[in-house]
């Protein structure tokens, strides 16, 4: 019962329909190189619904999902506090608002494309954006600190997707299978 | 008329294919976009599907609107609306019914001792994100440096990842990138 409990005592049970798609319009349209940063900073930092452990265990969850992490994690999060009108208020907020900005972006963009300038531009911001990931996996690693076994199970995935584009569909079934015994030896 | 519907509906079964097989999010399926986009519907050159990318990249929003851009620059708005949900709506609903399933194991050890090993490989997955994405923009030393500087600056300041991102497109504009 006491696990039952952590459920109905989340923070998550209580957040409005209003919060919940200001929350998200705020990471969709301030997500710039991708949302995962603004997604922790606004739900972990400044909302507080989820802990740094819980946030990462959930993303982690989202990327074993198929589809888009973020979009997966806002309905779920949206599921939490609304049911599947949650997930959608999340998904209006986070995914729909700004695509509709970014379609405004490209017209624009169409129109200075071949400046040497636009392009200059876009390259120093895309190589900052994956800095930006990079840290935001740094910050997750300090923050969580796994045991060694999680380091390996960590490491293991970056190399053999990151590093060797390894086709996902192999090997993250086969690092969870790994992963999941290895932690339930751990907790006997 | 026809034609736009036919291209539509091409759309959609395109993508809405792709969304169940999108495992670790849109990084895992964006080849496989470019693939149909470029060599078999010859809807737009490998340089324009790039453009695309970095344009999505540089918006704000989720890094799946790509697909979004990608159905705008072959159909419109409506190619926009139609790629987002053909390749979002799958695996929503998929994402839905199973964390359904996941909530009913809440009080299960097992949902636990998955949960925390799932946990460091997210963040191993995180870091492959941000990896590939660093050997696509980073073309010169000065776009290495801005990479490193955002990544240190995110990982260990409160500073607001926006300015990261506008100085560093000054810094690009400046010739740095």
């Amino acid at each position: 019962m006491p696990a039952a409990d952590s459920a109905i005592a989340s923070p998550l049970a209580h957040v409005s329909r209003a919060a919940l798609f200001a929350s998200f319009l705020k990471m969709g349209l301030l997500g710039f190189g991708g949302v995962l940063p603004w997604a922790r900073r606004v739900i972990v930092d400044e909302r507080r619904w989820l802990g740094d452990r819980e946030f990462a265990e959930l993303i982690g969850l989202c990327q074993v999902l198929p589809g888009p992490n973020i979009v997966n994690f806002s309905v779920i999060i949206g599921a939490r506090t609304h049911g599947p009108q949650g997930s959608l208020i999340a998904l209006t907020g986070i995914l729909f608002v700004p695509v509709g900005v970014m379609l405004l972006i490209a017209v624009f963009y169409a129109s200075v494309a071949h400046e040497a300038v636009t392009r200059n531009a876009i390259a120093g911001a895309s190589a900052a954006a994956a800095g930006l990931i990079l840290g935001t996996a740094m910050r997750l690693l300090m923050h969580t600190r796994p045991p060694l076994r999680g380091l390996l199970a960590g490491g293991a995935a970056f190399v053999a997707v990151g590093v060797l584009q390894w086709p996902l569909l192999w090997v993250i079934p086969a690092l969870i299978v790994v992963a999941v015994a290895a932690e339930w030896r751990a907790s006997r | 008329m026809s034609a736009d519907v036919q291209v539509l509906g091409e759309i959609a079964a395109r993508f809405a294919a792709l969304s169940l097989v999108a495992i670790g999010g849109i990084n895992a399926i964006l080849p496989e976009i470019h693939r149909v986009v470029v060599d078999v519907e010859g809807w737009m050159t490998s340089a324009e599907f790039a453009d695309l990318f970095a344009l999505a990249q540089l918006a704000p929003g989720p890094n799946a609107m790509v697909v979004a851009l990608v159905g705008w620059k072959v159909a419109g708005v409506a190619g926009a609306l139609v790629a987002t949900i053909a390749t979002c709506g799958p695996s929503s609903v998929a994402c839905y019914i199973a964390w359904q399933w996941a909530d009913r194991l809440r009080e299960s050890k097992m949902r636990a001792v998955a949960q925390r090993a799932l946990a460091p490989i997210a963040i191993g997955l995180i870091l492959a994100s941000g990896y590939t994405l660093a050997r696509g923009a980073d073309r010169s030393p000065g776009a290495f440096a801005l990479t490193l500087i955002a990544a240190v600056a995110l990982a260990w300041t409160r500073v607001n990842p926006v300015w990261v991102l506008l100085v560093a497109g000054v810094a690009g504009l400046a010739g740095l990138a």
